[in-house]
């Protein structure tokens, strides 16, 4: 990195931003919980934060504040609290952390959390529903449930503007017209179409930076890590959607990833092995999980979390602003349909991924909490593998529960995983060489 | 397209003519038997088969189309060559029910499945890439409170119309669907009357029974299952079995894998189970379908406002606390049973609400996890014992 | 002539192989880990150097394997025991397709290629049900030496079916079928059974290719390799020193960096 460089401040700008925007984003929760202020909670697959901040209600993302507890070393207490509560060890980790967090009255490390007025799932995961469910008895608040018909078998995702596909979408739109006719009752606000349509540009910005800043990972060498710089602007991709601040991180962020991408600067890690990531991170030991993987120079080019937990804002779907409720609906269909796609019918995608990204090898990391992600993950690998030959690992732990997280036994295997990548590669020159 | 006519093989002939005790027999029989012979004789008579997982189906849609509607519930077998399809942490029946399939068990045109959790909502993937046959969602709606969910879910249904007209090579027209509701409607009427019967005088229907003959539903056609039930009824309510002193409990946790029948027959021992949800997709609509109008659009109103209550269907209308409550109440139970699939996250979660529902009521439950392949359950049955023994000395 | 260790640290027992140019073992050594790792890695490779009369400096590299691989700190370099198994199975039975190695503490079904490469590896070390710690569960429980399980077990005629997944309660289960009455040998045979079903469960998710070797302290046990052959449908290969495997391999491994140092053009290490 040259001088010139630093000076520019441009590298390393956007990991900054979106820590302070997190800060910020927090700070604005904590003063709402203060002043007694309800939020909208809302989740990752589907949140309609543009249509949501049109009512000016703050936006939580439970799931965000979840996996905070466990970055922050403190998730087993909120579980424990969980669990002598009555929920049992063996559901989503996200839930019972909130579950705690509730219980104190929204008391979290990174600040306290308002209470919820409303909350908004989709059904692109079952948990939402049910979590949604334990709000509803605690708060005695509306829990909005939004239908979003998948994909009905592998390769069947409906093309846009068929019959098929319109059926889905009027239902989508249904729908959102009775959320607004909800939100007006909540907020006690009336619904502002104009200023749908503001913040459907800024997502409009957010999408199609976050789609080319994925695109620009192709770049030798990568020019940000899949995983751990990847979760900070996922974490801006869904807690700044529909945003101003969410639409000028992303324009930053592709104005930065460009510049690297011209000058050849890749990630502080050297690259030696290009990696995708299938799963959730391992959060309780984030930092750690990650250095297990750039000790041997592995770096992650792409991951599906990128994907689902973007609510497939990855496809950067831009919204028509003359016709904002229609649009809207489309690209929530499109993109929850295709964040759903990307766990349940993933082959051709990551075979995609795969060629596109030129990678040496594939880490799935199924978790213990979600069943959503890791339920089919041993058999799509084994298809993945049917259909190219490129090495891969299959470690399991968890997102935020630290007694099934053994960073030992996860070293072991990650070790001997870059052990046959090294020797394959060894191989493979021995035999040209 | 040439018509198909539909079978004319009866599938379960061996309970005819015997007496009640006999015919209960060869239905335990039957249902234990994981080689699913009822399946296996209908394909042998050239008919077809589609496989629907829990909870609910709209098995009028295939029995229109002469299909039989198999209702896959895993089974008490090693998951030999499933478990590697799968991860850690997992029910069983997610496993066992691919084992079915993959050790040919069980055969199939089409495999069914609704997004009731995390876990199933990933079963149409892993079978598509494991069976010959086409496996589909049907998105079942989770917004019925939606002024368009009924619309939605009817446009849905002509889907599996279509799907199953592939099957069979023949339109499925809306008087095979007024046909198809009307004999389901008999056999919800039939259905109706086991469980009157049961909640009013437990000691003539103990719980396995009520069980056996509702799962049979989910084997054979229904004209067959109609015919059974028709028979065995007027038996059930001459029977000579002596009135005791049991308490009356409602059983919970049985609305997707299913407890083993000797853990049914354990429970029964201690206590009368006049109420239950087991395979509650059986008998997920509560009255007639009506037969007027769009047969596809009745059944999907009937889905959303004729129906029964799940952990894994949400309606604002059926708070889970409450219609846990009514259905206590509307049994005339006087404590109930908790179950949960090992690894079920919607039981495992409904288990706190229901607890704290009964609490609320000062009502005495009973909590357990349960594997639908147990094979031992001494130490269940004491403490179940111990339960109602405090229970009699209030 | 140049030698090459590797001491494969476990946290039951640590053992050591010494091997020449030509890939003879020329010493091992095992002896027991107890708290000090360090000390064990001394002790199991000095006493290997003695079995083969072979000083410290002739040893020319030397790979620590094992859990404990890193406290191996007079090793050269380190590798996983899962690559060390599945090199040494190959240069032992070079016909390996596939590894089942059943330790103490875990149990681990490797896919090989014929160069001991491996392509597919699963791995249960949470959970004891399937490793060598279930049979020595049962073992308290039936108040047997280790050693007696096997022979027991192989007179059994009617396996009973050992229904708990976890060691902590497979002690009462095998008390509570002594209490119905069933034969000490039919208990036993159903807990070998059971094992051999786990860890058949962990080939099948990497995939089953003839010819499996078996390996690991459990190898021992005559009984858990018929059932296992049983189960299977095929013989699976049982080398005299499979206890030493992991050694072996990580032997094998520190060899390469040997001849790699001496090749004209030396490429980076693998």
């Amino acid at each position: 990195m040259t001088d010139a460089t630093k000076e520019a401040g441009i590298v390393g700008r956007g990991n900054e931003a979106g820590a302070r925007l997190f800060r910020e984003w927090f700070q604005g929760l904590n003063a709402a919980a203060e002043e007694n202020r309800g939020a909208a909670y809302v989740f990752v697959m589907g949140s309609l934060c543009e249509l949501l901040r049109v009512f000016d209600f703050p936006i939580v993302f439970p799931e965000i504040n979840s996996l905070q507890t466990a970055v922050r070393r403190v998730a087993h207490e909120y579980l424990n609290e969980a669990e002598n509560y009555g929920y049992s060890p063996d559901i989503c980790g996200y839930v019972k952390a909130d579950v705690a967090t509730q219980l104190r009255r929204g008391a979290h490390p990174m600040g306290r959390i308002p209470k919820p007025a409303l909350a908004v799932c989709t059904n692109a995961c079952n948990t939402y529903i049910k979590w949604g469910e334990i709000w509803e008895r605690m708060h005695h608040m509306p829990l909005f449930t939004l239908d979003i018909p998948g994909s009905r078998g592998a390769g069947l995702a409906s093309p846009r503007g068929s019959e098929d596909f319109e059926r889905d979408r009027k239902y989508v739109e249904a729908q959102l017209r009775e959320l607004i006719v909800l939100c007006e009752r909540v907020s006690g606000k009336r619904f502002d179409i104009d200023r749908l349509r503001q913040h459907l540009g800024w997502a409009n910005e957010l999408n199609q930076g976050w789609h080319r800043v994925l695109e620009l990972n192709r770049s030798r060498p990568a020019v940000f890590n899949a995983l751990s710089d990847g979760t900070i602007y996922l974490g801006v991709a869904n807690g700044f959607r529909g945003a101003p601040e969410g639409g000028a991180f992303f324009r930053d962020l592709v104005e930065e990833m460009t510049h690297k991408a011209d000058r050849g600067i890749g990630t502080p890690i050297e690259e030696q092995w290009r990696l995708i990531f299938v799963g959730v991170p391992c959060y309780p030991i984030f930092r750690r999980f990650s250095e297990l993987f750039s000790d041997w120079g592995g770096v992650f080019v792409n991951s599906t979390y990128l994907w689902f937990a973007s609510g497939g804002a990855n496809l950067g779907f831009t919204y028509d602003l003359a016709r904002p409720i229609e649009s809207l609906s489309e690209g929530v269909l499109l993109g929850v349909r295709d964040a759903m796609d990307s766990m349940f019918f993933q082959t051709q995608a990551l075979a995609q991924m795969i060629d596109d990204y030129a990678v040496d090898g594939v880490v799935y990391h199924p978790i213990k909490s979600c069943r959503t992600v890791s339920t089919g993950l041993a058999d799509t690998r084994r298809a993945l593998m049917a259909v190219r030959d490129v090495p891969s690992l299959f470690v399991e732990s968890d997102m935020m529960d630290r007694r099934v997280v053994s960073e030992a036994q996860m070293k072991n295997r990650i070790d001997a995983f870059f052990e046959g990548l090294a020797s394959r590669r060894h191989q493979a020159a021995a035999s040209t060489g | 397209m040439t018509a198909v006519a539909p079978p004319a093989v009866r599938v379960f002939p061996e309970w005819h003519g015997q007496p009640l005790e006999e015919i209960l027999y060869r239905c335990r029989e039957l249902v234990e038997d994981t080689s699913f012979p009822t399946v296996r004789r209908w394909r042998e008579g050239g008919g077809k088969v589609i496989g629907h997982f829990q909870v609910y189906f709209p098995e009028e849609i295939a029995h229109a189309g002469g299909l039989l509607p198999f209702k896959v519930r895993g089974a008490p077998i090693e998951p030999t060559q499933s478990d590697s399809r799968f991860g850690s942490y997992l029910c069983s029946i997610i496993k066992t029910s691919l084992e079915l399939a993959l050790s040919k068990r069980v055969e199939l045109e089409l495999f069914v499945t609704h997004p009731i959790c995390d876990a199933a909502r990933n079963l149409a993937g892993v079978w598509g890439r494991n069976v010959p046959y086409p496996c589909r969602i049907l998105y079942l709606p989770q917004n019925p409170n939606s002024a368009f969910a009924a619309h939605y879910l009817r446009d849905e249904y002509d889907r599996v119309r279509g799907v199953c007209e592939g099957l069979v090579g023949r339109a499925i027209t809306d008087d095979d669907l007024r046909r198809s509701i009307a004999l389901f409607n008999e056999n919800r009427a039939l259905l109706r009357r086991l469980h009157d019967l049961r909640r009013e005088r437990p000691w003539l229907v103990p719980v396995d029974d009520a069980y056996v003959l509702l799962l049979i539903g989910g084997l054979v056609p229904r004209e067959e299952h109609n015919d059974l039930l028709r028979t065995v009824l007027p038996l059930l309510e001459g029977r000579s079995a002596a009135r005791q002193d049991k308490i009356r409990v409602i059983l919970e946790g049985g609305f997707c894998e299913q407890p083993p029948l000797d853990l049914l027959r354990a429970i029964a021992r201690s206590c009368y189970v006049v109420d239950d949800d087991l395979l509650i997709g059986l008998r997920w609509i509560t009255t007639d379908v009506p037969l007027d109008g769009d047969p596809l659009f009745a059944l999907a109103e009937s889905y959303i406002d004729r129906s029964a209550h799940s952990p894994v269907q949400h309606d604002l209308r059926k708070p889970k606390d409450r219609m846990l409550l009514e259905r206590l109440d509307h049994a005339g139970a006087q404590a109930a049973i908790l179950m949960a699939a090992k690894m079920c996250e919607p039981g495992l979660e409904e288990l706190v609400v229901h607890t704290r529902a009964l609490d609320g009521r000062g009502i005495r439950y009973f909590v357990s996890e349960f594997e639908e392949n147990m094979t031992s359950f001494d130490s269940l049955e004491i403490q179940l014992e111990t339960f109602v023994e405090n229970l009699v000395f209030d | 002539m140049a030698y090459a260790a590797g001491v494969d640290v476990g946290s039951t027992q640590t053992k050591a192989v010494v091997i020449n140019e030509t890939r003879e073992i020329v010493g091992r050594a095992l002896t027991d880990t107890g708290a000090n790792v360090m000390r064990a890695a001394e002790s199991a490779f000095h006493e290997a150097l003695t079995n083969g009369g072979i000083s410290e400096e002739e040893v020319e590299f030397v790979v620590g394997t094992g859990y404990g691989r890193y406290k191996v700190t007079f090793g050269n370099t380190q590798v996983t025991e899962i690559s060390c198994h599945a090199r040494g199975s190959v240069h032992m039975f070079p016909r390996t397709r596939t590894v089942l190695d059943m330790g103490g503490q875990d149990t681990k079904a490797i896919r090989v290629q014929p160069t001991g490469e491996i392509v597919d590896f699963c791995m249960n070390d949470k959970c004891a049900a399937g490793t060598g710690r279930f049979l020595g569960a049962a073992a308290v429980a039936l108040d047997l030496p280790i050693a007696d399980l096997g022979p027991t077990a192989l007179r059994g005629e009617r396996a009973v079916k050992i229904s708990t997944t976890c060691t902590v309660f497979a002690e009462s289960e095998v008390l509570s079928w002594l209490g119905k009455g069933k034969k000490i040998e039919d208990i036993l045979l159903g807990v070998h059974e059971s094992i051999a079903a786990r860890s058949i469960g962990l080939l099948r998710r990497v995939g089953i290719e003839e010819e499996v070797t078996f390996t690991g302290g459990v190898t021992k046990n005559e009984a858990m390799v018929e059932t296992l052959n049983k189960r299977l449908g095929l013989k699976v290969n049982v080398g005299e020193g499979a206890h030493y495997m992991g050694a072996l391999g990580a032997a094998l491994f520190a060899l390469d960096r040997i001849v790699a140092a001496r090749a004209p053009a030396a490429k980076g290490a693998a």
